[in-house]
């Protein structure tokens, strides 16, 4: 399989392509400086034209490992999750469907030729791609909701150990329409377009046996590199930079420990190790509301410098910078409500409920009264979800942050273990669990 | 004059004198001439029962009669819902029969919304039959040109195979969400005529089909089975039950199976050798 561009590539007859062969001949009757014309012409655009990938649009995020990828691979520009009910009565039917999501994507994340089919048939792709996917570091991750289990006596004794059906914080106010599942398929990639073609792809090769619940998209600003090499963490809707305390995914041993479920957590059930809790929120925002709020009060209600994302009180730090949470113990730097400091009072014994932030943006539309239906598609992974995000969501109840967001919808799920090769699949360790 | 050679009449006369419509038929291959004359003949029984139960239906509304014309309401549509493939091709008579109130600017108050669900706003959410009787009438007189047009009507063969996989569209569109009848919720009943005017279109072809993918049969045949069990769980003395009876883990079932039937035939025309 090759995503390389070939002459006999699709995209190569395209129309600078053929402005350019128009040129050609143009140089050869009426000289040099018809060449040069024709050719910055080719050099602009026409107002549809496709905008130019970045590089990164033939770059592959590997599909087999003892993980599946994108929760602690780093996160794309555009993400989509969506939430199905399944139609699984048995074991054998439950497989079929594992299989079927493994192929798809497995060819989906890597890319290649779509097949062709007879054109009296509707066609096996969607097209909006193009005859060839190019890959666009798209992952697929596929997690299981509590209701998987809890509706099938054959599956229920498996059931993750703190895995349980999203309830109602004190600030949400949930719309049932936007909550819960039985699969939840996360989409990360560079551009929304190959995430919606993939989430395409998938509803209609497993049409019979998963029925779409709800959806949301998201995406994060996309930033110019910097000079150093150096990155930083993505801005939200409320302009501020999320994910600087994150702990750092790069590290292995760490990741183990804070995110994946494994040998150190003896009370799992071992189908489910090298999986991970997953918590989806869909919060909105009230932006006009924030974007009426002065600075100062911004900055205190995270805890952080608006512009750096540094902890407030560091003069000329950075977001990476640590705030020294024991040497302010009235919050005269930091309030004590900051949701920062909520979120991670940074003491020995709140070590154990680190969580790993994945999120993206949303703008769904307008509401009845003409404000943004702006927010934030909150995605965190843990080991253990009543130490990681429920113990983090129970001492942020109550903050400041609250009048500006009202979480309402999403739901607790497992990320599955990842497919180790091409003899393997998703959620074989579960199935062949079942007693 | 027997209905069906009546048909042949009318076949004989719209290859005569070309038919004013907006598609190009396709000459039927020789295997599909059989099954698209009995489906004929199966719309047709339809839309001559439509005009029957349409005139006891409109005469209840007329006698000012709620009740009755509530219970001849969604009896009367399934005999439309089993044949909207064709119905359709007539998109002026469809509009005017089934168009529901989102289709119209100003929704239940907009002039342009007649029809079966006009009628059913007013009994259901009025609970009356006032101001209906020129709505019912226009109903009946569009139920009879309906029936008139079929009978001249050559039957595109791509639109009557086709029509097999549209039906489980419409189903898996505004059936299965509960959005069509939202006055009445008598869903179920558009939902199991849909479902008959589908599986009728299969059944005629199958012996075609068997021929060529017999695993493409089994396959059609057990989902048409499972949903057939399904809504057969929802039927009651006169019908089925109001749409809001119908549990979550059985309309994922319907959900999943109709748009499976619905993906696997779309492949029918290909299959058949129809552009
Ligand atoms: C719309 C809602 C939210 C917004 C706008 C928001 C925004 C932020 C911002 C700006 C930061 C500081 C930068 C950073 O460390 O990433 C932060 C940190 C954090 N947030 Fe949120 N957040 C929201 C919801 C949540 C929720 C629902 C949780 C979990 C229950 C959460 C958990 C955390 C954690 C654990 C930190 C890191 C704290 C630290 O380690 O210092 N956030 N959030």
């Amino acid at each position: 399989m090759t995503t390389t561009k070939t002459p006999s590539c699709p995209f190569a007859a395209s129309r600078r392509g053929f402005l350019l062969g128009a040129g050609a001949i143009a140089a050869a009757g009426g000289g040099a400086g018809a060449a040069i014309a024709a050719e910055s012409e080719a050099a602009r655009p026409q107002v549809a034209d496709a905008p130019i990938a970045h590089s990164d649009a033939r770059r592959r995020t590997p599909f087999y490992g003892v993980h599946q990828a994108g929760v602690v691979t780093p996160r794309p520009a555009c993400g989509i999750v969506a939430a199905f009910d399944l139609v699984a009565a048995n074991p054998e039917e439950l497989q079929t469907l594992f299989r079927k999501l493994t192929e798809r994507i497995a060819f989906l994340t890597q890319g290649g030729r779509a097949p062709d089919r007879d054109p009296k048939l509707p066609p096996a792709d969607s097209g909006i791609l193009g005859p060839v996917i190019e890959p666009d570091e798209l992952t697929v991750t596929v997690s299981v909701g509590d209701s998987l289990f809890e509706d099938r006596a054959w599956l229920k004794p498996l059931k993750p150990k703190t895995l349980m059906r999203m309830a109602g914080f004190p600030n949400d106010a949930l719309v049932a329409r936007s909550c819960h599942g039985d699969v939840l398929l996360q989409f990360c990639a560079n551009s929304q377009p190959t995430n919606i073609h993939a989430l395409r792809d998938i509803i209609k090769n497993t049409s019979d046996s998963m029925v779409l619940r709800w959806r949301q998209e998201g995406s994060v600003p996309v930033v110019p590199p910097q000079p150093d090499g150096k990155s930083e963490s993505a801005r939200n809707f409320l302009g501020f930079r999320d994910g600087s305390a994150n702990p750092d995914s790069n590290d292995d041993a760490l990741m183990e420990k804070i995110v994946w479920v494994g040998a150190g957590d003896p009370d799992e059930p071992k189908w489910a190790h090298g999986g991970s809790y997953q918590v989806v929120r869909l919060i909105r925002m009230l932006v006009e509301d924030w974007d009426r709020t002065p600075l100062g009060e911004q900055e205190r209600i995270f805890g952080r410098e608006k512009w750096s994302g540094a902890p407030l009180g560091v003069l000329g730090g950075s977001e990476h910078d640590i705030p020294d949470y024991a040497a302010d113990p009235k919050g005269d730097l930091t309030p004590l409500t900051a949701h920062m400091r909520l979120a991670n009072p940074r003491r020995p014994e709140t070590e154990a409920n680190l969580i790993v932030r994945r999120g993206f943006n949303f703008s769904n539309g307008v509401t009845k009264s003409g404000h943004l239906e702006d927010g934030l598609l909150f995605l965190s992974y843990q080991a253990d979800l009543a130490q990681g995000f429920l113990a983090v969501q129970s001492r942020l109840n109550g903050e400041p942050l609250e009048e500006y967001i009202k979480p309402f919808g999403g739901g607790y799920f497992f990320v599955l273990p990842g497919v180790r090769d091409e003899s393997d699949y998703l959620g074989r360790s579960l199935i062949e669990a079942i007693a | 004059m027997t209905l069906a050679n009546r048909l042949k009449m009318g076949a004989l006369a719209a290859a005569l004198c070309a038919p004013g419509l907006a598609w190009a038929t396709q000459e039927a291959p020789l295997d599909l001439v059989q099954p698209i004359a009995d489906y004929k003949l199966y719309v047709a029984v339809h839309t001559e029962k439509l005009i029957a139960d349409a005139t006891k239906f409109v005469a209840a509304i007329k006698a000012g009669d709620t009740k009755t014309a509530k219970a001849l309401y969604a009896p009367t549509r399934m005999n439309y819902e089993a044949v909207e493939p064709v119905a359709e091709l007539f998109s002026d008579l469809d509009s005017a029969l089934d168009s529901r109130a989102d289709d119209h600017e100003k929704k239940e108050e907009d002039p342009g919304f007649t029809g079966f669900h006009r009628l059913e706003y007013g009994l259901w959410e009025k609970n009356s039959t006032q101001g209906l009787s020129e709505t019912a009438d226009k109903l009946l007189a569009d139920a009879k040109e309906l029936h008139a047009r079929i009978v001249k009507l050559t039957f595109p063969p791509e639109k009557v195979v086709g029509g097999a996989a549209a039906l489980m569209e419409e189903v898996a569109k505004t059936k299965i969400s509960g959005e069509e009848d939202r006055y009445s919720h008598t869903d179920l009943w558009d939902f199991k005529a849909n479902f008959d005017g589908s599986q009728k279109i299969f059944v005629l072809l199958e012996p075609v089909l068997a021929k060529k993918d017999p695993d493409f049969v089994k396959k059609v045949a057990e989902n048409f089975t499972v949903v057939d069990a399904t809504l057969a769980k929802y039927r009651t003395a006169e019908g089925y039950e109001p749409y809001d009876k119908l549990s979550e883990p059985d309309r994922t079932v319907l959900s999943a199976k109709v748009n499976a039937l619905a993906e696997d035939l779309s492949t029918l025309r290909g299959k058949l050798g129809l552009n």
